[in-house]
C-alpha cells in the first residue's frame, strides 16, 4: 500500500524529489493502522528517493445507514450502533478510503 | 513565504486503491467475457483453503481452475493438480496478499480460451488483513474461518469480514473438542455485513461441502 502511494506521487510529480510533507486521508473502516502506515511509508519513501517526508494523516468519519429504522449516521469504527434505535444491523456507505491528497516539496529541493 | 508554500504544495487527490481497482475491473471483464465465475478465498494461514479447494476440485473436475497465491513454493498448486484441476501458482515473493495485476498476468498465461473452465478459484495468501482492500475481479469473495482460530476473529478483522459474500466456517469436525460458539460468529458477521451467506463445513470429513459446492454451482450461469 505504501508502495502504491509512492507510485502515485512519482507519477504525478514526474520526478524524484525530497518531500517535506505528504497529506493523506484515511477512512476509519479501511483497516489501516496509522502507525503502521506511517512506519511503512517513511521507509519506502526514503528507499524510493523522496527523502524523509512527514506523513500527515487525516481520519474521516464513516457513513452508515440503519437497516431497522433507515437513519443515516456517522461512525468512527465498525462497532457503533444506530444512535436512534440502537440496532447494529446496517449497511456501510463509506469509510474505507485511503487517498493521497497532496504533497509538499522540500524548500532546498528547488 | 506564503506564496512559496503554495508553490511547493502539489495537489494529488488520488485514491491509493484506484490502480488496483482498474486492474480488477480488467480481470472482471476478461473473465465474464469467457463466462468464467470467479471466487477469491481469504483466510489466515492453515485455515484450510487448499483442502477446501481439493474437495471442490473433485466436485467440479476440469471445469474448475485454480490460482494459488503463496509467498513461496508450488506445493499447494501441486495438491490441486493431484485432485484433478489445472492450477497456476503465483509466488508473491514476500508480498502478503495477491493484487489484481498479478492475477491479470496469471490469466494471460492460463490458456482458458477453450471454454471448458467455468469456475476459477483464487486462493489468496494466508492473511486476514492485507488481502481485504485488494479486489481481484472476483464475483464471490469468501472469508474462511476455522474452528481452532477461535470465535472472536470476525470482530477482530472487520475490514475483511464486512466485505465477504460468503463466510465459510471450516474444521467443524473439531467443534466437540474446542470452545467455539458458531452462532456468535454468524451473528457478529451479520452485524458487519447483513448480506453474508454462511456455510459450516469440514473439508476433512466432507460435512457440508456438498451444500457449499451446490451453492457455488447455482451461481455459475
Ligand atoms: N480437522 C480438520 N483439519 C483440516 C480441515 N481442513 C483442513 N485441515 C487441515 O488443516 C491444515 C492446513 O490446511 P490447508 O488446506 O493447507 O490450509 P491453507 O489455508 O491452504 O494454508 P496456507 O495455504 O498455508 O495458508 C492441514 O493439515 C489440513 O489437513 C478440516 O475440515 N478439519
Ligand atoms: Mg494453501
Ligand atoms: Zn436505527
Amino acid at each position: 500500500m505504501a508502495k502504491d502511494m509512492t507510485r502515485i506521487i512519482g507519477r504525478t510529480l514526474g520526478r524524484k524529489v525530497n518531500l517535506e510533507r505528504v497529506n493523506v486521508t484515511v477512512g476509519p473502516l479501511s483497516g489501516i493502522s496509522p502507525e503502521s502506515l506511517r512506519f511503512c511509508f517513511t521507509e519506502i519513501a526514503r528507499m524510493e528517493g523522496f527523502g524523509e517526508p512527514e506523513l500527515v494523516i487525516t481520519t474521516t468519519e464513516a457513513r452508515m445507514v440503519c437497516l431497522e429504522c433507515g437513519h443515516e449516521y456517522s461512525a468512527s469504527d465498525f462497532y457503533q450502533c444506530c444512535p436512534v434505535c440502537g440496532s447494529i444491523s446496517r449497511r456501510i456507505l463509506s469509510g474505507r478510503e485511503l487517498t493521497v491528497d497532496s504533497v509538499e516539496i522540500e524548500d532546498s529541493a528547488e | 513565504m506564503y506564496d512559496n508554500d503554495a508553490d511547493r504544495r502539489i495537489d494529488i487527490s488520488e485514491p491509493v486503491m484506484s490502480r488496483n481497482d482498474r486492474f480488477a475491473a480488467e480481470n472482471r471483464k476478461f473473465l465474464t467475457d469467457r463466462n468464467i465465475y470467479t471466487l477469491n478465498l481469504i483466510s489466515s494461514p492453515g485455515a484450510g483453503k487448499t483442502t477446501v479447494l481439493e474437495v471442490m476440485a473433485r466436485f467440479f473436475g476440469p471445469g474448475m481452475a485454480v490460482i494459488e497465491g503463496d509467498v513461496q513454493t508450488r506445493r499447494d498448486a501441486e495438491r490441486i493438480e493431484r485432485a484433478g484441476c489445472r492450477a497456476w501458482q503465483i509466488e508473491t515473493g514476500g508480498a502478503c496478499h495477491l493484487d489484481a495485476q498479478a492475477v491479470g498476468n496469471a490469466l494471460e498465461h492460463m490458456e482458458m480460451e477453450d471454454g471448458t473452465v467455468r469456475l476459477l478459484a483464487i486462493e489468496n495468501v494466508g492473511n486476514l488483513i492485507c488481502p481485504s482492500g485488494y479486489f481481484l475481479g472476483e464475483d464471490m469473495r469468501i472469508g474462511l474461518l476455522s474452528i481452532p482460530e477461535g470465535d472472536d476473529k470476525v470482530l477482530k478483522y472487520p475490514s475483511l469480514f464486512s466485505t465477504v459474500d460468503v463466510l465459510l466456517i471450516n474444521k467443524m469436525d473439531l467443534v466437540p473438542h474446542l470452545d467455539f460458539d458458531v452462532d456468535r460468529v454468524v451473528e457478529e458477521c451479520r452485524s458487519l455485513n447483513p448480506d453474508v451467506t454462511v456455510f459450516t463445513v469440514s473439508a476433512r470429513t466432507g460435512e457440508g461441502m456438498e451444500e457449499f459446492c451446490g451453492f457455488v454451482e447455482s451461481n455459475i450461469s
